[in-house]
């Protein structure tokens, strides 16, 4: 749609156009279908108007009371359940959190499994009983058994600097 | 249709108020109405729904065309206002506001009953049909009134594929009647941005309307 037809469009759509105006839309096509069809909406949208005698029946007010007493405040969770977005959070809270379950749970076995033997080597401290702070050797994390754990951690706690 | 971007430049209005138009909703008698509500005066309360029950029925009946449906949705549209006017935070007009809220909860129900034919559904009497043939003197009166309602059923529709802002702003300027100046009062918008959006809303109902037909042409 061309700009003159654009700054004047709710004139226009109400049947008010200025020569300037009506010149353009004779000689533009593409103008001239947009507004016809947009008039159509705007005398279709005017049949929403109700009759003038549209009231509502008597003791309406009364009638409202009761329904907000029916009601009651409204739950948080009715927020979740009655509109569409709430109904979407809440589909996609639940998909986040089966997400996480399934990747915490897939970590943890695989934290459980045990690593072949020679395959990879951890650098573990083990500090000598002479020497304090000094490293004195890589261990193999295959041949490092949990008692072993046990007492590297003893000697540790223990030390005591002479 | 070539599309935009940005914001539209409109001209100058005649008066040379372009843009103008900032109406202070905290300060009105409405405002001190909300405020004792706010405060829960029941009372006030009840001058509200005296003072917009009218209104509220005759958006909800101009949609739906049913009595009891418009008279069950507009006690829900004022249980909606009882329970959330405490987050009402004068941007707009109050009447901007229920107005939201009252057409929010026809498509509500619209969508909720999956009403596709609400012309046949409706209690659309001869009355109203008689009425309806002499209501709008901008509405050619050759146009047979089974074509008219068939219109009327096809705007409900497109409504629906507009934004909530965008339907309240378009009924209440081609429904209700207000003008681009009172729209912009009403909603705490500039002019300019008023006309934005009417026309993009317009723009949107087009593109709504060709898809539309689009899908039954390819469905027949």
């Amino acid at each position: 749609m061309h700009r003159l037809v654009r700054d004047h469009l709710e004139d226009i759509v109400a049947g008010v156009e200025a020569a300037p105006v009506s010149e353009h839309l004779q000689a533009c096509e593409e103008c001239r279908n947009d507004v016809t069809a947009m008039r159509a909406h705007s005398a279709a949208l005017r049949e929403l108007r109700a009759p003038d005698d549209a009231e509502p029946r008597p003791g309406f007010y009364a009638r409202v009371m009761e329904r907000i007493e029916a009601q009651g405040p409204v739950s948080i969770w009715n927020l979740f359940i009655e509109s569409a977005f709430g109904r979407r959070i809440a589909v996609a809270s639940l998909a986040l959190a089966l997400l996480l379950g399934v990747y915490l749970i897939s970590s943890e076995r695989a934290a459980d499994q045990p690593t072949v033997a020679g395959q990879q080597t951890h650098p573990a401290v083990v500090v000598g009983e002479d020497a304090p702070g000094r490293v004195i050797g890589q261990m193999d994390q295959s041949s490092m058994d949990k008692s072993s754990n046990d007492d590297v951690l003893v000697n540790l706690v223990t030390y005591q600097e002479q | 249709m070539s599309s935009l971007s940005g914001a539209i430049p409109f001209p100058a209005t005649k008066d040379g108020t372009r843009g103008k138009t900032r109406v202070d909703h905290r300060n009105s008698d409405e405002a001190a109405l909300v405020r004792r509500v706010q405060a829960q005066d029941e009372m006030a309360f009840r001058e509200i729904v005296e003072r917009y029950q009218s209104k509220v029925f005759s958006i909800i009946f101009g949609i739906l065309r049913n009595r009891n449906d418009a008279e069950d949705i507009a006690q829900q549209v004022f249980a909606k206002i009882y329970f959330s006017i405490r987050n009402f935070d004068f941007r707009s007009s109050l009447l901007t506001w229920i107005y939201k809220i009252t057409v929010n909860e026809c498509y509500d129900y619209l969508r909720k009953k999956r009403v596709r034919k609400l012309v046949y559904e409706s209690d659309f009497s001869a009355e109203d049909a008689q009425r309806m043939e002499t209501s709008d003197p901008a509405i050619d009166p050759k146009t047979p009134v089974d074509v008219r309602l068939a219109q009327r059923d096809l705007i409900v529709k497109l409504l629906s594929k507009v934004s909530e802002q965008d339907r309240s702003l378009i009924l209440l300027k081609e429904v209700n009647g207000h003008s681009v100046e009172e729209l912009a009062a009403m909603t705490g918008l500039n002019e300019n941005t008023i006309k934005v959006k009417l026309f993009r809303t317009r723009q949107k109902l087009l593109k709504a309307a060709s898809r539309l037909t689009r899908i039954r042409s390819s469905g027949n």
